[in-house]
């Protein structure tokens, strides 16, 4: 997913010169850099095939909060970025919070908050919420290499807590770097761009 | 809703009825007696440092620019159009020299004054029909900074800042004024939860109790060492005039010493050194407490916590300020910022976001169990029996008002305000014995503002603890 260029010389020039969100955000240092090349593959293409169920099969763990499959799904320098969306008026040449992010996220601080739902004390999901990941609008694209993949999805978080209040969502897009390490695939660098200035959700006790 | 003097005699007493904490009637109140006329505050200078930047916030329903002009002043300007009343600022954010407004073309400077609009002259006859020189947005009608830290009253007759803030300048000074270079804030994070303003300030304030059961989990999975129950209570809690909060009993050692074993680097130890008082590092390194949550009246929060952020044994600190900004009497949207000192190494401000990232704020793992408690005492506070029952806030008093634990001599806590050692809900109560002041007082009628009575301009924010503000980091 790439940002808005920053070309104003004077004002807000408050992000580095990256391309992609990842690159700009505070501990995005480690990132991958890999970016989308040529156009959306078929959906007949094979590559394009094995993304899609990828995601579908990831969401389903999601879903299920079986949270140390999911996290097996990374690759040991992922990642995974969910920038702070702020409304800016057009032209103005970003549209994230600078420096700041909800998710900034390496291997160890996921695998602290997989820990953390391991535990039997993390009351914010006991008893645990229903959730459901759809995914979809999802596209694939080649990168310069051929075991790293892009993919683009929708994505809409429906979870409901308890029998009182109201079920919240939140709607994103994402952007996913995917290598193949091995016989596998893994997600190398995920960007979240969520679609709302203000969180209608009471934390992000989940994953997206 | 029962009789206001009782609600408000058992808030004195410590016994809190519990429909307080979702009631209209008690809200309507709050709004027009609390956020009427408090400080209240909404953000930091160091969010619009360059000459033209601006950002947007709420106190409550009322949304103001604060923004710096070209001469680097800053002023809070009510974002409705002086014509028909459009919103002439809708981003949250930006740079811009001047604002005009989408319905008729009024534009302002960022200053505040009009710079111009449509047909003056075939429309109004000009100045003689409308005079535009000299008038302006309207100000926000109080508006001062500390540290940096910008607040707003919307009561044009609010006693000086620095007055309200009074003693507890002292603690604000820890989490605010680590060298002169200032403090560098980012964010907010937003997010609305379904809570009581009043539960998040009460638990910053000085619920120390809570953290060993709510937060075990943090404690378990090695990325805070502190909320250990038998650790925790060894800390004290302080109060001193509209604010106060909780510490934690440091292992010995000198103030260095101190410092380095929450993660403060040795120059960032060298420049706060130089610039807190005796008496503020004395409570340090001396009396053996470091400071953790705090609220000041009515909805700011901070939080200064050293949690581990990655594989080994070291810590460092992090500091977050925040608003617990109310929507309804069950709705609260929470701004949650994250701020470093300006001048710490770069290296140490990475880390230090991380601290707060996996610890407070949307994503944050201790956030997560506490909202989750509060959003559920907002739901039972809704009901009929919530108004038969008045919540137990005693603790550390007995039935005769005496306390159970030693309140702290000065030469053994070198802050101003009161302070005892130990699990007691002291805080808890003085913040609500604040808002219960508050609440029985009627505001005097504000006055209505007619176009033309701002001819003078806006007065830029006073500044009543002057340190330099740089630049917000450009990563």
């Amino acid at each position: 997913m790439t940002a808005p260029q920053h070309d104003r010389g004077a004002g807000f020039r408050r992000f580095g010169r990256g391309e992609t969100y990842s690159e700009q955000s505070v501990l995005g240092d480690h990132a991958a850099r890999d970016r989308r090349v040529g156009s959306t593959l078929p959906f007949s293409d094979e590559r394009h095939l094995r993304a899609h169920q990828f995601l579908v099969d990831e969401a389903y763990l999601l879903d299920a909060q079986a949270y140390d499959e999911w996290l097996d799904l990374f690759t040991d320098d992922v990642h995974y970025v969910m920038p702070v969306r702020v409304s800016t008026a057009l032209g103005t040449g970003y549209d994230s919070s600078p420096g700041m992010a909800h998710f900034d996220e390496n291997k160890y601080s996921l695998g602290r908050r997989v820990a953390r739902f391991r535990t039997e004390h993390a009351w914010t999901e006991d008893p645990p919420s229903r959730l459901r990941h759809y995914i979809t609008n999802v596209r694939t694209l080649a990168t310069p290499k051929d075991d790293h993949l892009i993919v683009d999805s929708a994505e809409l978080l429906f979870r409901s807590r308890g029998d009182v209040n109201e079920a919240a969502t939140v709607s994103c897009g994402r952007e996913d770097l995917l290598r193949r390490e091995g016989d596998r695939w893994k997600i190398a660098r995920r960007t979240i761009f969520i679609d709302e200035s203000v969180i209608r959700m009471q934390n992000l006790a989940i994953f997206l | 809703m029962p009789d206001l003097v009782d609600v408000l005699a058992a808030v004195r007493r410590g016994m809190i009825p519990a429909h307080i904490y979702n009631d209209a009637e008690i809200f309507a109140l709050e709004r027009e007696r609390i956020f009427g006329r408090s400080w209240i505050f909404v953000g930091h200078e160091s969010e619009v440092p360059l000459d033209g930047d601006y950002v947007v916030r709420r106190v409550l329903d009322d949304s103001f620019v604060i923004a710096r002009d070209s001469k680097g002043e800053i002023r809070a300007m009510f974002t409705m159009c002086l014509h028909r009343g459009m919103q002439v600022c809708r981003a949250e954010m930006g740079n811009a020299s001047n604002f005009r407004c989408p319905y008729h073309g009024w534009s302002y400077r960022n200053d505040g004054r009009i710079l111009g609009l449509p047909f003056h002259q075939e429309a109004y006859g000009g100045e003689q029909g409308f005079k535009k020189r000299g008038q302006t947005l309207l100000p926000a009608p109080s508006l001062a900074s500390y540290n940096g830290l910008i607040f707003i009253s919307l009561d044009a007759n609010a006693e000086p800042l620095e007055d309200y803030l009074g003693d507890f300048r002292f603690y604000l000074d820890y989490y605010s004024r680590q060298s002169s270079a200032g403090l560098e804030v980012r964010g907010p994070q937003r997010w609305r939860i379904n809570a009581n303003w009043k539960i998040g300030a009460e638990n910053f304030a000085g619920d120390m109790y809570h953290t060993p059961q709510t937060h075990t989990s943090v404690v378990e999975i090695g990325l805070f060492r502190e909320p250990k129950a038998e650790k925790r209570k060894d800390g004290a809690t302080y109060w001193a005039g509209v604010g106060g909060g909780t510490t934690y009993k440091l292992p010995p050692g000198d103030f260095r010493e101190r410092m380095r074993y929450v993660g403060y680097t040795d120059d960032m130890i060298a420049r706060i050194e130089q610039i807190w008082s005796s008496d503020q590092q004395k409570l340090v390194g001396g009396d053996g407490f470091m400071i953790s949550a705090a609220s000041c009246f009515p909805n700011m929060s901070l939080v200064h916590n050293w949690p581990k952020v990655e594989d080994g044994d070291g810590v460092l600190p992090f500091i977050s300020l925040r608003t617990w900004q109310p929507i309804d009497e069950h709705e609260t949207e929470v701004y949650s910022w994250f701020a470093v000192d300006a001048a710490a190494p770069e290296e140490y401000k990475k880390k230090s976001y991380k601290a707060y990232l996996m610890c407070f704020g949307s994503t944050g793992m201790f956030e997560q169990d506490d909202v989750e408690n509060w959003v559920s005492l907002t739901n039972t506070a809704a009901g009929s029996m919530a108004r038969r029952l008045q919540l137990n806030s005693r603790m550390g008093l007995l039935e005769d008002d005496t306390p159970v634990g030693k309140r702290l001599p000065p030469n053994e806590f070198h802050g101003p305000g009161v302070a005892q050692v130990g699990y007691n809900e002291a805080n808890q109560r003085a913040l609500l014995r604040l808002w219960a002041d508050q609440v029985e007082r009627p505001v005097e009628a504000s006055a209505t503002v007619a176009v033309g009575t701002c001819a003078d301009g806006i007065e830029p924010l006073v500044q009543t603890a002057s340190l330099p503000v740089t630049d917000r980091a450009r990563v």
